[in-house]
């Protein structure tokens, strides 16, 4: 099976020649369709900045980032624009919702700005909100709803355009641990029923157990790697928070 | 529903931004305005006697359009490019969806036109009611009376003012937002980098702030004194000296601020001032620039209502008509001739009054110098102190050897029509007369005092004595002669000095009656018309009217004051929307302060109180710079360039000036 991203010897370097902080440091790894991939690290360990350069926010200084065998620095502007709207979506940490439309005109967005048929459009919204339980509040402004009501409108609207694969910033950064667990829950289910591929950036290491494989970055490289076999979701959540005592204890009494 | 977002992102700019909203219709109006000057009823009627002056005005509109659309230009860009870094964030999210940098570019381009075409729509209205408005009240003003009004749309006027506003705006965006799409989206979701100012010692400030207000005080000597006007080039090094002035004094001022904070123990003084010298410290320049504009402004309003003020009670009108011959009609035929002509054409009710003002030279001998001495006066003015109407008097008293003479009967006709006391003189006195154009209250005063002692004089080697108050009121209704220098005689002298010699102007007056019923313009309109049929050609009769008179102050005092005021409000709402968006922009990104404030327990009066206290200090400080300046500056401008034509009323203007600063800055 072909992966669904592939990254090379990726680095980035931040800071003119004086004063240079190098935030990715030569990172490789791939993601296989359908894969739940969590990345973990403390503050300051390059995991957004990695998530960034994916998402084509900001530009890498050296490597590759391909995605379904195209090279990501070769697209155009006119072809970088259709890859952010269709191939990713993208999970912001605090939903970035536009506050002057509704959760309805929020979702729909990227099917304007990319032209889908209104009759697929209005489908797709409605079984994303029934399964992201947001039906009542479609009609609300941002300002009207919970956080939680709000990350999950978000979520409707990364997924309204089918996207290959989608991107997750902390998502659950800004929410309670009931809302959390909720979003948690729906982003396995979409993971395990609609085979779709994530990639999540998180610090909580609750969250990051709902992941099929978690990859630790410390200082801009690729520090350990987890993979859920057969276990529970606990036992899972324990090895988590194991490797982390062990990240944050230093690298002395590594695994 | 793409263009649904672009209407209510549109409208949510207009709202958040009423400030810019407002600034953008008025610099509509403002457009309008000057372009449309040529149809105003005013400058239509003055067209037809001073055509010379007003086309120089008018050719002076395109300057003065092009001026404002820089100054305009300049403005919109400031104001644009923070409401769209405000936005910035939200640009990033529309790009990470997948939205195209060109359908960006095209939705930020579509919303801001959908804002101007709003601005025009509710400005152009306006903007003609308010010329439409203004033509009304000048015209009732001078006269003319509300017949003469015509509804005018200039619609050159309104195409330009589309045209202009449209590109000024469409620049300023396109450069904003082209510069905004070719922005790493990270940067624009990403917070802005906190931009921190360099500290320097504290000398270097304080060293500023001396050197700023030295180099205003030289610039204001300069002005004042009278150097500045003087020598060409010198108004050139004044103005560097007063605009890097103002600018060191702001970058200096924060060192003051500095110490009002340690001051005084409010709840929230030293946020308060912490805030202010924040903005102090990142906006020096835009702060001084603001408060140079706001000077222009306070000095533009304060002259242009100056010169309405006293232009408007200069001159006492007295004459409406003066006839002259330029045949040779014998004087003592002048009277019976103009009189058959205004009986020809049935015009001798119009007029309530004809007086003769005989004028003449001395007849008695050939000699060119020396006819007339009057060294007792000289004398008393070389020993007065020195001064600037000394010199001028010194200089214009030297040409003085052989003056007209003026028939005393004459001028007492006319004192009395101008409701002033007579002249009473014996055989051997003589009073002086010196045009009002050619002295001023402070020269007038000098004379005045020197004549109250009856200084001794030669003429034609006979001895006569110079006596009562300069007289100054004006012979004829407007210019066909002002005399720089001439002599009041009794009638007996004066025809014994003409030999019988003399020219004679026929004074009219109108009729009160017909004045008041139709308003002095139109009736002096109606009598010209009538005068212009009687082919007055053939008679060897010329006349003028009031209306020239009355024109050319009018000119000078719609010119003057429209271009003044109009240029006050354009600077006035430049600065005022500089300030205001940069002032709700660094409370923008402040916000959070005051939640911390209200965590640590302000409470919500506390923190109202506290943005009331910023907003006087940030805007306070640079309008009372500006105030401060302005006093100094309108002097300088009426004592500068306009010394020679207001002469003595300087004090009026000043006080007016002075006045109008006072409410404007109240407001």
């Amino acid at each position: 099976m072909e992966p669904i991203l592939n990254i090379e010897n990726l680095t980035k370097v931040y800071g003119n020649t004086q004063s240079q902080t190098k935030a990715l440091n030569g990172i490789t790894f791939q993601v296989m369709p359908g894969e739940f991939l969590g990345i973990m690290g403390s503050s300051g360990s390059g995991k957004s900045t990695l998530l960034n350069c994916i998402a084509t926010v900001i530009q890498p200084t050296g490597g590759s980032i391909s995605i379904l065998g195209k090279n990501l620095a070769k697209l155009g502007g006119k072809e970088l624009a259709a890859y952010r709207g269709k191939t990713v979506g993208y999970l912001f940490q605090n939903f970035e919702l536009l506050d002057n439309l509704t959760a309805r005109e929020n979702i729909l967005l990227p099917t304007t700005l990319h032209g889908t048929a209104e009759k697929e459009s209005r489908q797709r919204l409605k079984q994303l909100a029934d399964y992201l339980e947001i039906t009542d509040v479609l009609d609300k402004f941002p300002t009207q709803m919970s956080g939680g009501e709000r990350q999950r409108v978000a979520t409707a609207r990364a997924l309204i355009l089918h996207p290959q694969l989608i991107l997750a910033d902390e998502p659950t950064g800004a929410l309670d641990s009931r809302n959390a667990k909720n979003l948690m829950e729906k982003l396995s289910g979409l993971n395990q029923e609609e085979h779709a591929t994530i990639l999540m950036v998180t610090h909580d290491s609750n969250a990051a157990s709902f992941c099929k494989r978690i990859l630790f970055i410390q200082d801009g490289v690729i520090f350990h790697e987890l993979r859920r076999g057969e276990e529970s979701q606990q036992e899972f959540y324990q090895r988590i928070l194991l490797v982390m005592a062990q990240l944050g204890g230093g690298s002395s009494n590594v695994l | 529903m793409f263009s649904d977002l672009i209407l209510r992102n549109s409208k949510r700019s207009r709202k958040e931004n009423g400030l810019f909203f407002s600034s953008l219709v008025i610099s509509i109006v403002a457009f309008y305005l000057v372009l449309s000057l040529s149809k105003q009823d005013v400058m239509i009627f003055l067209q037809k006697m001073e055509s010379d002056a007003v086309n120089k005005l008018l050719l002076l509109v395109p300057v003065f359009y092009v001026l404002t659309l820089g100054i305009l230009f300049g403005m919109i860009y400031f104001a644009c490019k923070y409401q769209l870094q405000r936005r910035r964030h939200e640009f990033g999210v529309y790009l990470m969806m997948g939205m195209e940098k060109t359908k960006l570019f095209s939705m930020l381009l579509i919303e801001d036109m959908m804002s101007s075409f709003l601005a025009l729509l509710i400005g152009l209205p306006v903007a003609v009611l308010l010329s439409e408005l203004i033509s009304l009240v000048t015209a009732k003003a001078v006269g003319m009376g509300i017949i003469g009004h015509r509804f005018s749309l200039s619609g050159s006027a309104l195409a330009f003012t589309i045209v202009g506003f449209l590109a000024i705006k469409l620049a300023a965006f396109s450069i904003l937002s082209s510069k905004i799409c070719t922005q790493e989206i990270g940067s624009l979701l990403g917070d802005e980098p906190e931009v921190t100012k360099k500290q320097r010692p504290k000398y270097v400030y304080i060293l500023s702030l001396f050197i700023g207000l030295a180099l205003l005080t030289a610039a204001y000597t300069m002005a004042i004194g009278g150097t500045a006007w003087q020598i060409p080039g010198m108004m050139f090094v004044t103005e560097l000296c007063g605009f890097f002035g103002t600018l060191l004094l702001f970058y200096g001022m924060r060192i003051l601020i500095r110490i009002f904070a340690k001051m005084g123990t409010g709840r929230l003084r030293v946020f308060n001032f912490r805030q202010l010298e924040e903005n102090v410290i990142h906006q020096s320049t835009t702060m001084a620039i603001s408060s140079l504009l706001i000077l222009a402004a306070l000095c533009c309003f304060g002259s242009g209502l100056g010169i309405v003020g006293t232009n408007a009670q200069s001159e006492d009108h007295v004459l409406d008509y003066t006839f002259d011959s330029y045949n040779d009609i014998p004087s003592e035929e002048m009277l019976p001739t103009v009189q058959a002509i205004l009986e020809e054409q049935n015009l001798t009710e119009q007029f309530s009054a004809l007086l003769p003002m005989r004028i003449g030279h001395i007849r008695t001998t050939d000699a060119y110098e020396g006819v007339f001495q009057m060294d007792s006066v000289m004398d008393a003015i070389a020993a007065l102190p020195k001064s600037y109407a000394q010199d001028i008097l010194l200089n214009n008293l030297s040409y003085t050897d052989k003056p007209y003479i003026i028939m005393q009967s004459d001028y007492n006709n006319l004192l009395e029509l101008a409701g002033k006391p007579t002249l009473d003189l014996a055989r051997n006195e003589a009073c002086v007369y010196i045009s009002a154009d050619f002295t001023n209250q402070e020269r007038t005063e000098i004379l005045n005092h020197i004549f109250s002692s009856h200084p001794e004089a030669q003429l034609d080697g006979a001895q006569i004595f110079l006596t009562g108050n300069l007289q100054t009121t004006n012979l004829v209704t407007d210019r066909s002669i002002t005399l720089s220098f001439a002599l009041i005689l009794p009638d007996e002298q004066f025809r014994y000095y003409t030999q019988g010699q003399y020219n004679v102007y026929i004074n009219g007056v109108l009729n009160h009656h017909t004045v008041n019923e139709i308003g002095l313009m139109n009736a002096i309109s109606q009598v010209n018309q009538r005068l212009d049929e009687a082919n007055l050609d053939d008679s060897g009769i010329s006349y003028e009217s009031y209306l020239q008179n009355m024109g050319r102050s009018l000119f000078y005092m719609v010119a003057a004051s429209y271009i003044t005021i109009y240029l006050a409000i354009i600077f006035l709402v430049v600065a005022n929307t500089i300030l205001g968006v940069q002032f709700l922009m660094s409370q923008r990104k402040t916000g959070r302060r005051y939640q911390t404030l209200v965590h640590l327990g302000a409470d919500y009066p506390t923190v109202r109180k506290s943005g009331r206290k910023q907003v006087q200090w940030f805007m306070g400080l640079p309008i009372a710079v500006a105030a401060l300046s302005s006093l100094l500056g309108v002097k300088a401008i009426v004592g500068g360039a306009l010394a020679g034509r207001v002469g003595g009323s300087q004090n009026a203007i000043m006080l007016v000036s002075a006045a109008m600063i006072l409410l404007l800055l109240v407001v």
